[in-house]
């Protein structure tokens, strides 16, 4: 671990090319490997002899920065809320992967259900944590079913009632039966710090904020 | 990163595991977050708590040794509030009083500075070492048990005291052959007393608070108003300690927030001649873990070590006595060293003459005796990791 590169997680799937947009604007731009699908590579250099890119699964993004495996890295607000790691610092919204976390339920349960005389609910969700402790807040006892995946199928296979997962456009949702009822929170992707790297490292790690802060204010204007 | 105990022989040797059996668990089995030290490691440890108890004493530390279980009552006043849900509980049978095993040893050199020892003259300089128990193990530092060692120095309001406990603490951490160390001082009720300065409710400032801790800029942009216009410069603060004191000094901060502000500068200015080596940094919107403490914080950090060696910073004992201190977390002091080099050990065969293995243990070797007569003696050398072997009435040199 005794390496001076400052390593960064990005995530991997559909966010990846607004990220690397974003990398590019702040003078990041990786070996060619790095977009060849062939490549069995985990880990690249960049034109920047200081910063290395590893590619993860986005959950995994929050967990190689808390642990201090990578300094930097962009992880959506979704998992920072999921795993409330108090060793990643979110200095930076990269205003990218917009979405929102919501409550949905078959639309035909709507009308019946009165969410005030809940005592317990069975969740489908990624979320168990940012569920739990959403629902715990107003008294209720949720019980999460951990998914991976096609969270809209839980309800119309009987898995359970109701699910939380991300929402973009909701068109997902619709095709599956479920509406919308309750907004947990707007998510975007941060971008990332370990909180150790950035107490022994303040001037690099600060330099690096400070340029993708830029960045962000010329996208702004 | 190598694991602790990778330099062991054993981690190249092969090991088969016994067959499952799923319905007895393993008698190796420990509860989560506890482990057995095993040598060189356990060894090396106890040396480790030695340097940093005899670097204080160097400094008139003096050391006491509270019990492992307290009344809770004792055990939870105070700064130790903090820990109701870190601590496990018992009954006692005699009392049928609740008890509390130690989460934390700072609350009961606290207990002792404020009422055993509160007649001697202060300012009153302890120090202590032992394992403490939590009832989870940190994201970071799984460890349920770990050894604390720390000292306090109780009975004085002087900037020389935080001085002196964050100097003595960056000297015991450099000599133990620490790299790269950083101290990060904070100071936690900062933040809250502008809150209160700017009128805003407990919740807002307690949002504002969370938002600081977490450097997070964008969710303070977007609270906007007055609240985000105080603290977006505050935020953009934390770094090293010189620019960031630079940024802090150019706001217009007042009152008892200012004193806290100027605190900080001078001990920036104190350490950066009594300890150049160490890098300084500021962090003004950190609170985190020092939800009890007043003044000056700081956290010990090494360059490419995960998580803190430890923490230290003002606080005042039960009897509003003024005290400040430090805890250094042994387990984060063991990943930031590397394993001991092997020990020089000289294998006596059976019938190696008793004053012959007197001389060399005199001589400063460590003797492994041999027990019974062995046709193979260099052989039973090298199965004991023994580096020499005692042949023809001298140290040799295994090959």
């Amino acid at each position: 671990m005794a390496d001076s590169k400052i390593i960064m997680a990005v995530p991997k799937g559909r966010i990846l090319i607004e990220v690397m947009e974003f990398l590019r604007a702040a003078g990041i731009v990786p070996e060619p490997d790095f977009n060849d699908p062939a490549s069995r590579k985990l880990r690249f250099t960049t034109n920047v002899d200081q910063v290395d890119l590893v590619r993860v699964r986005s959950f995994d993004v929050a967990t190689f920065v808390a642990f201090g495996a990578a300094q930097l890295g962009v992880a959506g607000s979704d998992v920072l809320m999921e795993f409330d790691y108090p060793e990643v610092y979110a200095p930076i919204d990269l205003g990218i992967g917009k979405c929102r976390l919501m409550v949905a339920e078959p639309s035909e349960m709507v009308d019946e259900d009165d969410p005030r005389q809940w005592s317990h609910v069975r969740v489908a969700t990624k979320y168990p944590n940012v569920t739990r402790r959403h629902f715990a807040a107003r008294g209720v006892q949720a019980e999460c079913i951990k998914l991976n995946g096609s969270i809209e199928l839980a309800p119309r296979l009987g898995l359970c009632r109701r699910v939380v997962d991300l929402v973009q456009t909701g068109d997902t949702l619709r095709a599956n039966g479920l509406v919308e009822i309750e907004t947990i929170a707007e998510i975007s992707s941060r971008l990332v710090v370990n909180r150790a790297a950035l107490k022994t490292r303040p001037k690099e790690i600060g330099a690096w904020l400070e340029t993708f802060q830029k960045v962000m204010r010329g996208a702004a204007a | 990163m190598p694991d602790p105990g990778a330099g062991d022989k054993a981690a190249v040797r092969r090991y088969t595991p016994p067959a499952m059996n799923d319905d007895e668990p393993s008698l190796a089995l420990l509860p989560a977050g506890l482990t057995d030290q095993l040598p060189p490691r356990a060894a090396q440890e106890a040396m480790v708590i030695h340097h940093l108890m005899a670097t204080c004493a160097g400094y008139g530390y003096e050391r006491v040794k509270p019990p492992l279980v307290e009344f809770e009552d004792s055990l939870l006043a105070g700064p130790g509030q903090s820990l109701a849900r870190q601590t496990f509980r018992l009954m006692d049978p005699q009392s049928q009083r609740m008890m509390g095993v130690r989460a934390d040893m700072t609350v009961q050199v606290a207990r002792i500075a404020g009422t055993r020892l509160g007649s001697v003259p202060r300012p009153l300089r302890l120090s202590y070492a032992g394992s403490v128990l939590r009832v989870s193990g940190s994201q970071l530092r799984n460890d349920r048990q770990f050894t604390q060692a720390g000292f306090e120095l109780i009975g004085t309001e002087a900037l020389a005291g935080d001085a002196e406990v964050v100097q003595v603490a960056a000297e015991a951490l450099t000599s133990l052959g620490i790299k790269d160390l950083s101290i990060d001082l904070t100071m936690p009720t900062f933040v809250p007393t502008i809150c209160r300065g700017l009128g805003l409710s407990a919740d807002e400032s307690e949002k504002i608070r969370d938002l600081l801790d977490r450097k997070d800029a964008a969710g303070l942009e977007a609270i906007g108003g007055i609240a985000a216009k105080t603290f977006a410069p505050i935020l953009a603060a934390a770094g090293e300690a010189d620019t960031g004191l630079e940024k802090l000094s150019a706001l217009s901060i007042s009152g008892e927030a200012e004193l806290l502000r100027a605190g900080v500068a001078s001990l920036t200015e104190i350490l950066k001649t009594r300890i150049p080596g160490v890098a300084l940094t500021i962090d003004p919107g950190e609170y985190r873990g020092f939800e009890y403490e007043s003044g000056t914080c700081f956290t010990l950090f090494a360059k490419d070590v995960r998580g803190e060696l430890g923490r230290g910073g003002r606080y005042r004992l039960q009897n509003g006595e003024p005290a400040v201190g430090v805890s250094i977390y042994l387990d984060s002091i063991m990943r930031a060293l590397p394993a001991p080099a092997p020990e020089q050990k000289i294998y006596l065969p059976a019938d190696t003459p008793i004053d012959a293995a007197a001389r060399l243990r005199e001589e400063g070797w460590r003797t492994v005796q041999g027990m019974e007569p062995d046709s193979d003696s260099q052989a039973s050398a090298k199965a004991l990791s023994c580096t020499h072997i005692f042949s023809k009435g001298e140290a040799r040199l295994l090959d």
